[in-house]
């Protein structure tokens, strides 16, 4: 199973293990990450589930699409230029050890 | 597809009972029978949190569109809480900027403290009032008008045309009596709708109506108005009722109230508080094929009642349900729903309810009672609250 690692604004790291075809979003609720929220499920419709992706993975990540952008731009913490929403990223063998740091706040 | 039998057939569950008090009826189904066709409803009624979930989390299957309802007529219009896919997430995001977390802090917070702070001061010292009529409608119709883009309606007027459209919304009998009253409200609502459409033409601003008006590829003015009154419709009573219910349950229990003053803790009193008698207690979803839910057929056709309410009171997720808990953690209550329906005013609603209200609420009568807590009534089954809330404020 391929692994995550969520890095918390005051920088503690929080690794998990992640099913493919999970969300990263779900993944990080599933194994309890504190500061994924993830309340609507993962349809891009609350905008709590926030990350910020490591910049050696973005590339592999891929960017995010309209509605992501249109939800981020007026999430609780302020949008990076590697920000993504983490219901939009499918775990795959890839994103083995994908990096991500969450933000200060989601709600 | 599936030879499943149907789900089982209840003839006794009342509407008027369900309206009273639907809790030991939901505690008795999640462990008898948690997928019930439900005669007097019409519905079938899932009550376990698990199904609630799959169902509001999977569209495809579970529709929200539906053209033949009350609510369309209440309304004058097939509203987004009734469609799905782009057609929903097109007029939704055309407004959802105003209810987000950056625009409430940027533009927002400093106003609605103010109203907070206006609308607590007016409450009498030393005296027993009714927090339901008094405070916690009021607050949550300024709060809306401003957020909407419509502060030249009074609280009077928003209330009542959000009961108008509500009551007409939930007309399943078709009574011409509800839709007369619900007609009046649109006929007022599109009258100040189109006063002001040229002010939020002129002057761009983060309100609701002001972000549709001038977005670069606008809706229709028909869905712009249309997204207002939903928002009216489902912006009001909810706020209203959950900070009903949130006082009530720190009043009734004393040493959590001590406990969440100490940690400021208004947060978890929130989420418990919306878990505990969740404002919007059961909604529904339209079959779209053929479904097995918990080894019952779920006919393509049929429509299935997620019961909310009874998801935040499963055993299986919550300990001791029918208690009131602040510092009840984790709490994955679905009182905001899941799904790309999931509640556009949640953060408007954490933050003004949450954050903002009780906070000042208490700091302003930190010794307020509860006058009589066995005067105070709830009511309601797909909505439900306290309507009355009599506390002596010192």
């Amino acid at each position: 199973m391929p692994a995550l690692v969520f890095v918390s604004p005051t920088g503690t790291r929080q690794e998990i293990e992640a099913r493919e075809g999970d969300s990263v979003m779900s993944a990080a609720v599933a194994a309890g990450v504190a500061g994924i929220v993830g309340e609507c499920g993962g349809a891009m419709a609350c905008a709590t589930c926030h990350v910020i992706v490591n910049a050696e993975w973005w590339a592999r990540t891929g960017g995010r699409n309209a509605t992501e952008e249109s939800m981020l731009e007026f999430a609780a913490s302020e949008m990076q230029p590697h920000s993504r929403l983490s219901c939009q990223i499918r775990v795959e063998p890839a994103l083995d050890g994908l990096v991500v740091h969450l933000p200060e706040a989601q709600l | 597809m599936t030879s499943a039998p149907l789900a089982p057939l209840d003839s006794d569950i009342s509407i008027d009972q369900l309206m009273r008090d639907p809790y030991p009826i939901y505690r008795r189904l999640r462990a008898e029978a948690p997928v019930l066709r439900v005669a007097s409803v019409g519905r079938t009624f899932l009550t376990k949190a698990a199904d609630t979930r799959r169902v509001k989390d999977t569209p495809a299957i579970f529709s929200s569109d539906d053209p033949n309802t009350p609510m369309k007529r209440a309304f004058q219009s097939h509203t987004l809480m009734r469609k799905d896919g782009p057609d929903h997430m097109r007029e939704r995001m055309a407004m959802m900027s105003a209810f987000m977390p950056k625009t409430l802090m940027t533009h927002w917070v400093p106003l609605y403290q103010q109203i907070a702070e206006d609308y607590i001061a007016r409450l009498p010292r030393g005296e027993t009032v009714d927090l339901f009529d008094t405070l916690c409608g009021p607050v949550a119709a300024r709060i809306l008008a401003h957020i909407l883009g419509i502060p030249e309606a009074s609280d009077a007027q928003m209330q009542q045309w959000s009961q108008a459209l509500m009551d007409g919304a939930g007309n399943f009998g078709w009574r011409d009596g509800p839709f007369a009253v619900s007609d009046a409200a649109n006929v007022e609502m599109d009258a100040l709708f189109e006063q002001l459409w040229d002010r939020h033409r002129a002057t761009p601003g983060p309100s609701a109506y002001a972000v549709m008006v001038n977005a670069a590829d606008p809706i229709p003015k028909s869905q712009i108005f249309a997204n207002i009154k939903i928002a009216i419709g489902g912006g009001i009573n909810e706020p209203r009722d959950g900070l009903a219910t949130i006082v009530f349950g720190l009043l009734t229990n004393p040493d959590q109230l001590e406990e969440v003053r100490r940690q400021e803790a208004w947060m978890q009193a929130f989420e418990e508080g919306v878990r505990w008698v969740a404002p919007i207690q059961a909604s529904s979803r339209r079959v779209l094929e053929d479904v097995e839910i918990r080894g019952c057929l779920i006919p393509a056709g049929d429509t299935v009642m997620t019961i909310q309410a009874s998801a935040n009171h499963d055993e299986e997720l919550f300990d001791r349900p029918e208690l009131f808990n602040a510092f009840r953690n984790p709490n994955p209550h679905q009182s905001f729903g899941s799904g790309p329906h999931h509640c556009a005013g949640a953060h408007i609603a954490r933050r003004t309810v949450g954050q903002i209200m009780l906070p000042l609420l208490f700091d302003r009568f930190p010794k307020m009672r509860l006058a009589d807590p066995t005067v105070v009534r709830w009511h309601g089954f797909g909505f439900r609250g306290p309507v009355n809330l009599p506390v002596t404020l010192n």
